[in-house]
């Protein structure tokens, strides 16, 4: 009331109506979304149904999706994507829970403790990776050096060069760059909860793993789901981490939907069918944040959180 | 004098207008990341030659440089000539973004045998080559000799084969590096294998020729070879396995003319020979050339020819190949010179593959070519698929690349 006490003069002078003013105060932010995410979306969308290529464009009509849907490699690759998402997600929920947990426990040197978690978040990625990638090398690795050097294997292990443990390799990288931010985040949700409940839980001789569950748990459950979908959609999009390991390969066990949507808008340059991939990404993650969104609403009923 | 003030205002502007008409900037894109200095010198005569003509250098990794001529080409923003892989120009000329260049028959005749089949496509040319790369297969005869074996060249795929068991049976090295990563020189090398057994790619009329005896016999020697190969080659490409070859962890690879120099200093026992050639065919390599490419629609396209033909001229090309260690792209002896680099230890053997060599094949979209490779090569270093199945496939594949 007091805000449309205040403009109520300013839209007098002006000469405009409620409804103008209105639309006159959201046209920034509806110029910078128009600009930044609705038209290279419309764009992208229209460009799917073209054949552009560096030295034009013409009109294919669904030839693009329908080239996609007839590909047996296509629905692998979206097995993967889903797998590859899943499984990375799931080990980043539950490193950094076990990382919260022990960051907040009371344990002499907890800061420190907390600062070391920190550098695979603040290292460059491509610089951390590019780490990982030396250590998986089979001959100057620091894997291979150690299972060699206990006796594990005979041989030199190249973990990037057979097709399940280049993914699995790719997965591990992946959690570590990932991991650290999971862990802050909860962290922080697990200091918001209350010390009265662990101290009437405790007076009532509740253990700390029945603490753990049965508080902690429930209290950080919302920043747990949201936290989920974020890295869900960060992980599906991840692009750096395995473009720089194995581009992809070998024979195609790493590629993604995005590394896939890469080579064939970029280094192929063939730009109408990779938008076709894009627009599938997006139409992908859409429906997935829906349902998760749907999910985490109920999370929250249950819960009792706003 | 207000009338004085204006003509000698209007009479500046006209001047101006005169001068700036004159002027021309021409930008080049030299790929890799430097300019060298044979070129730099060509570039600063032509400067000196032309008044008004300026040329801004950009010199750009190799990692971003092709697609960023194309990108800036396709945007309408076209450099006025770049320095790039042979490869990309057929991609460039189907969209119409380079103009084709001529040669006189006697500028013809001075190039090396194939030279010019790498930047030809449908009857033109369509970059002048201006740097040549051919390959030899490197052999540390201090790891040869300690597994017992005698340090000579193999000459056949058999011996090869042979060759490297004895190394890896008889020392902790591996005999032979292979590159099996997903990258072009991935391709390369078996490319190298397979010119050494008169296979082809793509026949005299273009038609995709890959599915043949020859290429099965080419992945076959991958097969035998796979036991005596290094670690994980999937992990590693060409120019790694300098520093393997170097620490004595492989005995045998196949590189260009440069790695005498990598290896100079660690490995100062290496032997440089031909490629093994298989049971079809003779030694051969690869003929890899990076060309100068002339945009369209700078307004200035004649003037980006005259200095690409400058740069590439008989002095100024022999200036770069010889302080560069290039294979000759020219026969400089065929165009009057007597005493040349390229008569002396190494430079035979990589010399003598150019006639029977083949050309890094042109398509439309190189990166679906390289992935053929990569998948039949990595099919059968993962054990995949029979030589039959993977060379039956790579056809198939290669007959749906632009």
């Amino acid at each position: 009331m007091q805000d449309s006490g205040r403009t109520a003069p300013i839209m007098a002078r002006s000469g405009l109506s409620e409804a103008a003013f209105a639309w006159m105060l959201i046209s920034p932010a509806l110029l910078f979304i128009g600009v930044i995410v609705a038209w290279p979306l419309a764009e992208t969308i229209r460009l799917s149904f073209t054949d552009a290529t560096l030295g034009g464009e013409s009109y294919v009509g669904l030839a693009n999706y329908a080239a996609l849907m007839a590909s047996p490699k296509f629905y692998d690759t979206v097995a993967r994507t889903f797998y590859w998402m899943f499984l990375s997600v799931s080990l980043k929920l539950i490193m950094g829970l076990i990382g919260a947990t022990l960051l907040n426990a009371a344990i002499p040197g907890k800061a420190l403790f907390r600062i070391l978690v920190m550098p695979p978040w603040v290292i460059p990625v491509a610089i951390g990776v590019i780490g990982w990638k030396w250590m998986y090398n089979g001959y100057f690795g620091l894997i291979s050096g150690l299972l060699q050097e206990f006796g594990l294997v005979q041989d030199r292990v190249a973990l990037l060069a057979s097709k399940t443990s280049a993914f699995y390799s790719a997965v591990v990288t992946d959690v570590w760059v990932g991991t650290p931010m999971v862990t802050l985040f909860l962290l922080a949700a697990m200091q918001g909860v209350s010390r009265d409940l662990y101290e009437a839980a405790w007076v009532d001789g509740a253990g700390r793993w029945y603490r753990f569950r049965r508080i902690t748990i429930p209290q950080i459950m919302p920043v747990i789901v949201s936290m989920a979908l974020l890295s869900a959609i960060w992980t599906f999009n991840s692009f750096e981490i395995i473009w720089i390991l194995t581009e992809g390969g070998p024979r195609g066990a790493t590629t993604t939907l995005i590394i896939d949507t890469y080579k064939v808008a970029i280094s192929s340059q063939r730009f109408g069918e990779g938008a076709a991939r894009a627009v599938v990404i997006v139409t992908l993650l859409a429906l997935f944040s829906l349902a998760y969104l749907y999910f985490l609403n109920r999370v929250n009923r249950y819960y009792g959180a706003k | 004098m207000t009338s004085i003030k204006t003509l000698s205002v209007a009479a500046a502007l006209l001047a101006g207008s005169a001068l700036s008409a004159q002027a021309e900037e021409l930008h080049f894109i030299m790929c890799g990341g430097e300019v060298r200095p044979a070129d730099q010198k060509v570039i600063d005569t032509f400067i000196g030659e032309n008044p008004g003509v300026t040329v801004n250098m950009e010199a750009v990794e190799w990692g971003t440089c092709q697609d960023k001529s194309m990108q800036l080409a396709a945007a309408g923003d076209p450099p006025s000539l770049a320095y790039m892989g042979s490869r990309t120009l057929r991609q460039l000329a189907k969209n119409d973004l380079i103009v084709p260049v001529s040669f006189t028959p006697e500028e013809q005749a001075k190039f090396q045998p194939g030279v010019l089949s790498t930047v030809s496509s449908g009857g033109q040319y369509w970059g002048i080559p201006h740097a040549f790369s051919t390959k030899a297969l490197y052999i540390n005869c201090a790891v040869v000799e300690a597994a017992g074996a005698a340090c000579k060249a193999p000459e056949t795929y058999a011996d090869l084969v042979a060759l490297a068991k004895t190394v890896t049976d008889n020392t902790d090295a591996a005999g032979i590096g292979i590159a099996g990563k997903d990258f072009d020189n991935t391709m390369h090398m078996f490319l190298d294998f397979l010119y050494s057994n008169d296979g082809l790619v793509f026949d005299a009329e273009g038609k995709p020729a890959l599915d043949s005896k020859n290429t099965r016999e080419t992945l076959q020697l991958y097969a035998d070879l796979l036991p005596y190969m290094q670690s994980g080659p999937i992990e590693w490409e060409r120019d790694q396995m300098k520093d393997l070859f170097n620490d004595g962890q492989i005995a045998m690879y196949v590189t260009g003319p440069w790695g005498k120099g990598q290896h100079a200093e660690k490995v100062p026992s290496q032997m440089i020979v031909p490629i093994p050639h298989g049971p079809s065919g003779d030694s051969g390599t690869i003929l890899i050339t990076d060309s100068i490419a002339v945009f369209k629609g700078t307004g200035h396209e004649d003037l980006a020819v005259k200095l690409a033909k400058a740069l590439t001229s008989g002095e100024a090309q022999y200036d770069l190949d010889s302080t560069w260690g290039l294979t000759p792209i020219l026969d400089y002896q065929k165009a009057g010179m007597s005493e040349v680099y390229y008569t002396q230890d190494p430079w035979p053997v990589f010399v003598a593959g150019i006639s029977t060599g083949g050309p890094e094949p042109m398509v439309e979209d190189f990166k679906s070519l390289q992935a053929v490779f990569t998948n039949m090569v990595q099919g059968i270093l993962l054990g995949e698929g029979s030589v039959d199945e993977l060379v039956t496939i790579a056809g198939q594949e290669l007959a749906a690349v632009r």
